[in-house]
């Protein structure tokens, strides 16, 4: 363990950090998840080493509050094959009618006829020659793999359909399950199908890129197609995700400049669950929780639903006694006063203001001698 | 959030229980409110899979879509519902008083009024889904449905309008309710857990009403274990029997709840601008029962542009007169205002109660009161001020400084040459003071629905339900 | 009765929670056999509430086999097409009673008896080829057809779309799953339909659909007869029907 590693290779050092436990692949929503919380560097490292956090997480004692239900499943999946059945004749009737896509496109190709170790050197090919051939290639192209570099790892990655001849641009199509109601639909599943879809835009700009391609061929707004009202009709919208790729692009320049976060950490240390033979981890929870707690986390109550590691995380920041754990409107509204004892503090009068908490403290006291007043 | 509120959930945090942020109720609670707590199945937008409901806390109803992917149930579940719902709500509609009106004719109005409360916003949501798909249904034509199931879709989706109303108390949600009145030491996300929240209130925190095992969530979704380990096998089984015991094991704690949880807002004194409020949400139910009754069409699946804005101005007045009245009601809630300087209290110390300005004919008597404060005043003279103590009255700032205050009386202190008794507060009488104050402007100048400027769409269409959305497929 | 269902309900919970929490452990094993014992203790449950053993599901009379059914339904359809539109079009002219998951293993079926007997029977559910001459996912065909009519090219999914929405259309039926189907596939057609709610008119179905293969047959037949003749001359009989081995398809495109 010298500090030449340390200078010259952070590849090395995420998987010293990593240890004997499998890397776990990232998907598309996982990656899109990273643009959540950007200023969590625990996060960016756990997700830079590629490390399963559910594992963790489970193994920790504090198992992530979300899983899918089988019946959700079961309807996103019927949902697609409706989109795609028949040679996508659904997907073509919106692609004409929204997109004004001519008559005369609907050669389709099905990826995954070829197999799935050749799926992705298939998906290239096709890809190239469509960005070559232009008018003669090809229209839709069904289950193709992706594949984007997250921190030195490469993740694989499977958007529904790509879609070209649509003024001579590649558009991803993104199917999703949720209903449109009357124009609306819950935006926050939106948010998250557009930050998924620009993964995917991302992707293949680098792989157009690659090839020596014009990688603004793929557009940035993305075809959402959903049902519509309540019935399985699928209904087609353009989605700009322009935003989504500056933050994800920012976040993955950042993963990929770990250096900084590793370079702040002790040389030994690793995030490993040591799996046995059978897959189980087996490191002691309080060696695992000691090592994680040497990184940062960034605890807001919206890691509840996006990271696996939420519940360790607010269960430290509870033991600290942050106000994080209140949310971000609590946060702002202390104007930088980050314990509760802190704050408590200044409000009894107890503690004396730092410099800059003048104005803070006189409110606070104030609070708290109206609530007294109040309530007594 | 305001930083009273930012303070109390940091004192519930190390106190470990919730702390009030109110003194009296701001809802109105009925008599006989009606709970209701659906379900839904994962992964779809409005389909709904069970329902507990009821007015008897001892005697809920159950009523559960056996197979929920079969359309004629959940059709034959809604017309259920319909059968519980509609005749509480028509229940109401008997006994009305005749009620004046300016310039109007006088119209009847309910003496009572129905009230739902459902667990969350997720229960309003889904109510409002579950009328949009269920309005427009006929008893007649491709796809017949019970008479009564587009009647439920009409009153649920009036239901759920009102809730997002300020102030009305026709269709509650219980954990806004709740977080109205106390501040509990997790994130308003984790609020929205009437588990979590409850234990907040009550014993203080506690993981296990995080815990889908011990608190099964409060709907409208349902914990995606339960739905793999039990409910899944229990629809594939095709055994209806044990379909509705399963969903009863994940019913029952939040019905349990829900009653803990009125109880809780029931030990609350009521505001004094509660009856008031409720009087609007009896004169709306009122009106909307007389356009069912007038056979009005089912409300259209979106507002015209004028009727929009319309309705967001009156939403913006509601709120402002919500925000006011509970600032009169409530010495906390006036508080927040108090810290921002836009308010203020304290003890009268001097009042010139004889007070005149002006000569001759324009002479006007203007009591003087002088009031010593710890608040910090951030008002200008000649500010117009209101006081809850007295509140026909009218003041005006004359003088802030130095903890000391002098406002004169503008209004309200009787006519005669001196004040009525009791008009200006006696020297050692604690009194407020604020800017706020209920009279709003009148309604913003629009344009009649035919008028509709083309940049808003133009002139809509009246709505005339179409064979369209009685037919669309509800799968 | 009471008690011994209180008794088997308190049970049931019990299981189910600790199935549960062995599920989130990720002990497979234990959750296994917690499951085990948790369906026996449903089904005295099932009995001891409806007072006796649940009947067995009912199914309507299978007359015709799923083979046959199936047959049938491409036989109608003319072309390539998915198993969910073969049991839709089964449903709507043929009373049938498939359900897509029983067509899953088909294919398999049949060139296992191709193989054992060749050509001993009049006619094969087999696969559709894509152009390297594998079977393409989820399209079924009939051994009956010239090879042109069972490969796919890259139009050819459309093409064979608009062959079977034809072929419905051509098939009056009032029946209301018939109704629905043409509905569903002549919305999916330029001009197929006039917007309005009721059925569509088959005749302008047919009309739309001839007028957009006009589109595309010409590049569809070339595209067809060349990977046809690839298929002859490359393919022996088995694979001709049911499609190369992926594995050789790789030797090849390495060779290339």
């Amino acid at each position: 363990m010298t500090g030449l590693m340390r200078e010259g290779d952070p590849v090395r050092r995420l998987e010293v950090l990593r240890g004997t436990t499998p890397p776990r692949p990232h998907d598309a929503r996982a990656i899109a998840a990273l643009a959540a919380n950007p200023g969590c560097a625990r996060r960016a490292l756990m997700d830079g080493a590629g490390i399963d956090k559910d594992a963790a997480a489970r193994h920790l004692g504090f198992p992530a509050p979300f899983g899918q239900s089988p019946f959700a499943i079961t309807r996103g999946n019927a949902f697609e094959a409706l989109v795609k059945a028949d040679g996508c004749a659904e997907l073509l009737r919106m692609l004409r009618e929204v997109l004004g896509l001519p008559i005369a496109e609907v050669a389709y190709h099905d990826v995954e006829n070829v197999g799935a170790h050749l799926r992705h050197a298939h998906t290239r090919a096709l890809i190239d020659r469509a960005a070559r051939d232009g008018q003669d290639a090809g229209t839709l192209y069904d289950h193709p793999l992706l594949s984007l570099g997250i921190a030195g790892h490469t993740a694989y990655l499977e958007p529904d359909v790509v879609a070209f001849q649509l003024g001579g641009r590649f558009h991803i199509v993104e199917i999703k399950s949720f209903a449109v109601i009357d124009g609306q639909a819950d935006p926050s599943a939106v948010a998250g199908a557009a930050r998924q879809a620009a993964v995917y835009v991302l992707a293949l700009r680098a792989m157009l890129e690659e090839l020596g391609h014009d990688p603004l061929m793929v557009s940035h707004d993305v075809v959402l197609v959903c049902p519509e009202n309540f019935a399985n009709r699928p209904v087609a919208t353009l989605v700009d995700v322009r935003r989504q790729l500056a933050v994800l692009r920012r976040q993955l320049a950042r993963m990929t400049t770990l250096d900084r976060l590793l370079d702040g950490l002790p040389d030994d240390l690793t995030f490993d669950l040591r799996p046995g033979e059978d897959g189980r981890p087996t490191r002691p929870v309080a060696e695992l929780s000691d090592a994680l707690r040497r990184t940062t986390a960034r605890y807001a109550p919206d890691c509840l639903s996006t990271c696996d590691l939420c519940f360790f995380c607010r269960d430290e920041a509870r033991q600290e006694g942050a106000s994080d754990l209140l949310g971000r409107q609590v946060r702002d509204e202390l104007g930088g006063v980050a314990s509760v004892d802190e704050a408590l503090g200044l409000a009894d009068g107890t503690r004396d203001p730092a410099e800059g908490q003048e104005e803070i403290a006189r409110l606070l006291r104030n609070a708290e001698r109206l609530r007294r007043e109040c309530l007594t | 959030m305001s930083l009273l509120t930012s303070l109390a959930r940091l004192r519930a945090l190390d106190e470990k229980i919730a702390q009030p942020v109110a003194t009296v109720r701001h809802c109105h609670l009925a008599e006989r409110p009606m709970v209701f707590i659906p379900l839904k199945l994962s992964g779809e937008a409005a389909a709904p899979l069970a329902a507990m409901l009821g007015t008897d806390r001892g005697d809920p109803r159950l009523l559960v879509v056996p197979q929920p992917r079969n359309r004629d149930l959940r059709f034959a579940w809604a017309a259920e519902l319909a059968g519980v719902l509609l005749p509480y709500v028509e229940g109401f509609l008997g006994a009305t008083e005749t009620v004046e009106r300016r310039n109007a004719d006088p119209y009847e109005r309910t003496v009572d009024a129905p009230q739902i409360i459902v667990p969350n916003q997720g229960g309003v949501a889904f109510a409002r889904l579950l009328g949009r798909s269920t309005r427009f249904r006929r008893p007649d034509g491709p796809y017949p449905v019970p008479e009564s199931v587009p009647l439920l879709g009409r009153w649920l989706t009036y239901f759920a309008e009102r809730a997002a109303y300020p102030g009305s108390s026709l269709m509650l949600a219980a954990t806004d309710e709740l977080g109205r009145h106390w501040a509990s030491g997790q994130s308003s996300l984790e609020d929205a857990n009437l588990a979590a929240l409850m234990s907040w209130i009550t014993t203080g925190p506690n993981d296990e009403a995080e815990d889908p095992l011990v608190w099964p969530p409060a709907g409208p979704a349902t914990d995606p274990g339960f739905d793999a380990e039990v409910l899944a096998p229990a629809i594939d089984a095709g055994s209806p029997e044990r379909v509705a015991e399963a969903l009863r094991t994940q019913l029952e704690p939040t019905w349990r709840l829900m009653w803990q949880a009125i109880d809780l807002l029931a030990g609350l004194p009521e505001g004094a601008s509660v009856a008031q409020r409720w009087e609007q949400d009896r004169g709306s139910f009122s009106g909307m029962a007389a356009h069912i009754a007038e056979g009005a069409p089912p409300q259209a699946r979106r507002d015209g542009a004028v009727a929009a804005a319309a309705k967001l101005a009156r939403m913006e007045r509601a709120q402002a007169a919500y925000d006011v009245q509970r600032a009169y009601d409530d010495p906390l809630v006036m508080a927040e205002y108090r810290l921002s300087g836009e308010a203020f209290a304290g003890e009268v110390i001097e009042t010139v109660p004889d007070n005149v300005e002006g000569e001759g004919r324009s002479r006007k008597l203007r009591p003087l009161v002088v009031i010593k404060t710890d608040d910090p005043v951030r008002l200008a003279p000649g500010t117009s001020l209101g006081t809850p103590q007295r509140r026909a009255q009218g003041a005006a700032l004359v003088s802030a400084d130095d903890g000391l205050v002098t406002v004169k009386i503008t209004k309200g202190m009787g006519r005669g040459r001196t004040a009525a008794p009791g008009a200006v507060p006696e020297i050692g009488e604690r009194v407020c003071y604020t800017s706020l104050t209920d009279d709003f402007q009148g309604s913003p100048a629009l344009p009649e629905a035919e008028a509709t400027p083309w940049t808003h769409g133009g002139p809509p269409q009246e709505y005339t339900p179409v064979d369209e959305d009685a037919q669309e497929e509800w799968s | 009765m009471g008690d011994r269902l209180d008794e088997l309900e308190r049970r049931i919970d019990g299981l189910r929670a600790a199935v549960r929490r062995a599920m989130r452990a990720r002990d497979g094993a234990t959750a296994r056999g917690l499951r085990a014992e948790l369906r026996s203790a449903e089904r005295a449950w099932d009995a001891l509430v409806s007072g006796e053993q649940p009947p067995a599901k009912q199914e309507p009379p299978r007359m015709v086999t799923v083979r046959e059914q199936v047959h049938q339904g491409l036989r109608l359809l003319g072309a390539a097409a998915q198993p969910r539109l073969v049991v839709a079009v089964s449903d709507a002219f043929f009373g049938g009673t498939l359900r897509s998951d029983r067509l899953t293993s088909l294919r398999r079926d049949e060139e296992r008896s191709f193989r054992s007997s060749p050509f001993g029977r009049p006619y094969y559910l087999c696969a559709a080829l894509t152009d390297r001459l594998s079977a393409a996912r989820g399209l079924l065909t009939l051994s009956t057809w010239p090879l042109e009519r069972r490969v796919v090219g890259p139009l050819s999914p459309r093409v064979d779309f608009l062959t079977c929405a034809i072929a419905v259309a051509g098939r009056r039926s009032d029946d209301e799953r018939a109704v629905r189907l043409l509905i569903r596939m002549a919305r999916n057609i330029p001009g197929a339909t006039d917007g309005g709610l009721g059925p569509p008119d088959p005749e302008r179905v047919i009309a739309a659909a001839r007028a957009e293969l006009r589109v595309h047959a010409e590049r569809d037949t070339r595209d067809r007869a060349e990977l046809a003749r690839r298929a002859a001359a490359q393919l022996d009989d088995a694979a001709r029907l049911f499609g190369a081995a992926t594995l050789s398809t790789i030797t090849k495109e390495k060779a290339k």
